[in-house]
Parts: structure tokens; C-alpha cells; sequence
């Protein structure tokens, strides 16, 4: 019953109305029903992506015969009869085409059941993540502009931003595609649950809701540039 | 179901009170919505079932490989007649048909690999995933627009909230039923302009009256963005033809 009536809570988040906010942050514990509503979204949206990988498995070839295939006709080509003759192609190319075709189908959206299975677990896990730490930064933010929610109330709020990820749950239909639509959402839906948590103007509520994006940039910008260094160093043996 | 009919009409028709009606309700976002969905749904049904029809009927890898051909000579006449008044260099046809005839190979050879379901159902599902995808593709560029208009209008005064906002803007699909006739040649191209002018026109009149505020400011929040984009694309380009002078 809790849970048909979160799921509900959900769903009128996801237009973005103030009351599902307030009702959230009226809540005796709303980090813990936000954490459920996490958790749910994740998993019910990690099935239908099962179900509709599944699908998609069922109607598409097997890779290793498309790679067979695409294998075949490579070496039927002049190029490659030019080149065969050389050794070190010979050593090379085979080593090269099966990295490729481990690389490159998953990114192109090839059907993999097994990597959709693993999702069950490693989406609820990363969505709790991301919505805690997003809800951790997004507090200090707002209670340095001025907020007046606690941070249970923060955490209530911004796990009910992430109702958007319930579109992803249409993905049980084999070769929809959701795009971008569920990222600028959940944006809109941040502000507004900053907003209403909060009771902030509208223009700390936008800093309150970019500054965490902006952190985040910017740490992954330092950390690059500082693997980046690290490896130079590494590599190129650093200043002589 | 008839109540919405008859309100997509009034905002067609750009009936003030219908406006207003719209943007002061509870449900705003959720009924323009499900206008925008079912609008966009009912726009491809007709490729759907023309992209359906297509890919059932050429379901045996013979029947496309006998199109494909026909497709290439079709090309090869094409090239030919250019010949006459273009200075088309010496062994063109013959380089593209080398690079094209291989990749047909893979691509028949691929269709003739066996599938756990039957290849028609794979055809079914695949055209159903790109039409159910279509809606989703229509949210994502209004969505990904309208959150620019949106700051612009509250910079520019507007009281309209984000649900009203995106509520009130969803209503520019409604002139993009007449994408429906996209498949015909020539008409589907002229009515898909018509479907845009009106609903750019449906959308600056549905910002107004969410915010409150005038048809003037309205049609700044919705061009500025827009614009600001197309300086920073013209930006770019120039950027990178100042770069490649440099580089020259």
C-alpha cells in the first residue's frame, strides 16, 4: 500500500507541481521515503529495460555471427588481400577486430541481456548515489542561500526530482529510444524541489539547483587534468 | 476525450478564454502533455504504416537486394545525365560502386542471419519502437528549448510557474497533426512549414498568457534563445575559419 502510494507520488512529481514536494517535506521521515522511491524507480526501471532488451535480443542476429560475417567480407576486399602479405598486419589486424567488436556493439546499442540483468542491482545502487550526493550538495548550497529545510527534507524533495526516470520505464518496448527529455526534466524537477523545500526565491532556487552541476564539472575537470598529469609523468618521464 | 477535441480547436483557432482556461488549471502540464503525445502519435501513424507495409513486403532478403539494385542503377543513370553538366572526375561511378557493393554484401548477408523470432515480428516491433519514440524525440527538443524561454521570461518579469510554463508551450504541437501528411511528396514538406509558422505562433500567445505578460515580451522570451544560439553556432564557424586561415 506505502508503496502504491509513493509511486503515486511520484507520478504527480513528475508535472511538477509543488504539492507532491511539500507533501514530502511535510513528512515525518522523507529521506527514507525518498530513498524508497530511489530504489523503486530504479529497479522497476531496470526490469522494463530487461524486458525490452530481451526483446530486441530475440529479434537481432547473434553478434559473433554478424562479426563472422563482417570478417568474411573484410578479407574478400582488394585492400586486405594487398595488405595480407605483410606480417605485422597479419599479427595485428585479428587483435584489433576483436577489440573492436568488444568495444564498439554495447556502444552502438546492441541487445545485451546479461549487461540489462546486472542492471537490476547497479542502477538502484548508482541512482542512490547520484541522488544522494546531488541532495548532500544541493543542501549546503541552498543553506548558504538562504534555505530553511533540514537535510532529511532536502533528500525527501530531490529523490521526487527523479520521478522523470520513470519515462524510462516505456524502454520495455524493444528499440525506444527515451532521449535527453529525462535529463532536462529532472533539472526542472530539482529547481522546483529546491524551491518549494526551501521556500526560496526563484532566483537562489536556480543557483541552489546549478551549483551542484557546476561542482561536479568542476571536480571531474581537476581530477582529468590530474590523472591527465599523472600519466604524462608516467609516460613521458616528466621534466628532465 | 471530446472536451479536449474541443479545446484543441478554440487554441487552433487562438481563443483568448481558452488560453486562460488552460493555464490556470491544477492539471496544465499534464493535459497539454498528453495533447503533445497524442498529437505526435497521430502524425506518424500514417509512416508507420507506410514504413510497416515496406518492410514486410520486402521481409525476404531477395525482394531488397533486387531494390537496392534497382536503387544503383538507378544512381549509375543519375550520375550520367550530371556528367553532361557537371565536370564530374574520370572513375568516380567506379570508386563508389566499389565502396558501395561491398557494404550492400555485408549488410544482405547480415539480414539473412537467422533471429530466435521471426524476422517479420522484428520488423513489427522495431517501426512500433521508433513511432512510440517519436513522442519522446518531440519532449526532448520542446523540453530542452523551453527551459532557455523560460529563464528569459522570468528575467523579462513573467509570474507564469514552471508546470504552467511547460503547459501553456506543449500546445505548439497542435498545428503538427499535419504532419500526418509528411510521407506525401511536396504537400507533406508544404504543410509541415504551415504546421511550424502556427505553432510558433500558438506558442508565443500560450507564454503570453501563462506569464501574464505582453504578445512583445512574449516573442522576445521565445526569439532570444534562439538567436543566442545562432550567434554562438555563427561564433563557432568563424572561430574555427579564422583558425583555419591562421593554419593556411
Amino acid at each position: 500500500m506505502q508503496v502504491q502510494a509513493l509511486i503515486k507520488l511520484g507520478w504527480e512529481a513528475l508535472f511538477l507541481h509543488p504539492a507532491p514536494f511539500i507533501n514530502l517535506r511535510e513528512d515525518p521521515n522523507p529521506a527514507l521515503r525518498g530513498l524508497t522511491l530511489v530504489v523503486l524507480i530504479a529497479v522497476l526501471v531496470a526490469l522494463g529495460g530487461l524486458v525490452g532488451t530481451a526483446l530486441e535480443w530475440a529479434t537481432t542476429p547473434s553478434m559473433s555471427d554478424v562479426q563472422q560475417v563482417v570478417l568474411e567480407q573484410i578479407q574478400a576486399m582488394d585492400w586486405y588481400k594487398e595488405l595480407e602479405n605483410e606480417p605485422e598486419f597479419r599479427q595485428q589486424f585479428p587483435q584489433w577486430y576483436e577489440l573492436g567488436w568488444r568495444v564498439f556493439p554495447p556502444l552502438f546499442g546492441a541487445p545485451d541481456v546479461v549487461n540489462a540483468a546486472t542492471r537490476i542491482i547497479l542502477l538502484p545502487l548508482g541512482l542512490t548515489l547520484v541522488w544522494f550526493l546531488y541532495g548532500l550538495v544541493s543542501h549546503l548550497c541552498a543553506r548558504l542561500l538562504g534555505g530553511q529545510a533540514g537535510l532529511g527534507q532536502t533528500l525527501g524533495c530531490t529523490a521526487l526530482a527523479l520521478a522523470p526516470q520513470l519515462l524510462n520505464l516505456a524502454t520495455f518496448f524493444p528499440y525506444l529510444v527515451v532521449g535527453s527529455a529525462v535529463g532536462t526534466w529532472t533539472l526542472l524537477g530539482r529547481y522546483v524541489a529546491l524551491k518549494t523545500c526551501h521556500r526560496m526565491t526563484w532566483g537562489r532556487a536556480l543557483a541552489a539547483t546549478l551549483l551542484p552541476y557546476l561542482a561536479f564539472i568542476l571536480t571531474v575537470s581537476f581530477f582529468g587534468c590530474l590523472g591527465i598529469a599523472i600519466l604524462s609523468l608516467f609516460f613521458v618521464g616528466g621534466p628532465q | 476525450m471530446r472536451e479536449l477535441l474541443q479545446f484543441a480547436r478554440d487554441v487552433l483557432l487562438f481563443k483568448h478564454e481558452a488560453y486562460i482556461e488552460h493555464a490556470t488549471r491544477d492539471d496544465v502540464l499534464k493535459r497539454g502533455l498528453t495533447l503533445l503525445v497524442l498529437v505526435t502519435l497521430v502524425a506518424g501513424s500514417l509512416s508507420l504504416i507506410v514504413n510497416l507495409v515496406n518492410d514486410l513486403r520486402l521481409s525476404s532478403v531477395e525482394a531488397r537486394r533486387q531494390e537496392m539494385e534497382q536503387a544503383l542503377r538507378e544512381f549509375t543513370r543519375t550520375l550520367q545525365t550530371m556528367q553532361r553538366y557537371f565536370d564530374v572526375p574520370p572513375g568516380f561511378e567506379r570508386d563508389v560502386l566499389r565502396y558501395v557493393q561491398p557494404s550492400m554484401k555485408i549488410a544482405f548477408r547480415i539480414a539473412e542471419l537467422p533471429t530466435p523470432l521471426p524476422k517479420p515480428v522484428g520488423a513489427v516491433l522495431s517501426n512500433l519502437g521508433l513511432f512510440l519514440s517519436s513522442p519522446f524525440n518531440r519532449i526532448s527538443g520542446w523540453i530542452g528549448y523551453v527551459i532557455w524561454v523560460l529563464l528569459i521570461a522570468k528575467l523579462l518579469g513573467g509570474r507564469a510557474t514552471i508546470s504552467q510554463t511547460l503547459g501553456a508551450t506543449a500546445l505548439y504541437s497542435l498545428p503538427h497533426v499535419l504532419d500526418i501528411l509528411s510521407p506525401v511528396n511536396c504537400l507533406g514538406g508544404l504543410l509541415g512549414l504551415v504546421a511550424t509558422v502556427w505553432g510558433i505562433a500558438i506558442y508565443v500567445k500560450a507564454l503570453a498568457v501563462a506569464n501574464e505578460f505582453s504578445i512583445v515580451r512574449s516573442v522576445v522570451a521565445t526569439v532570444v534563445p534562439a538567436l543566442i544560439a545562432a550567434i554562438l553556432v555563427g561564433l563557432g564557424l568563424l572561430t574555427i575559419l579564422v583558425l583555419s586561415l591562421v593554419n593556411l
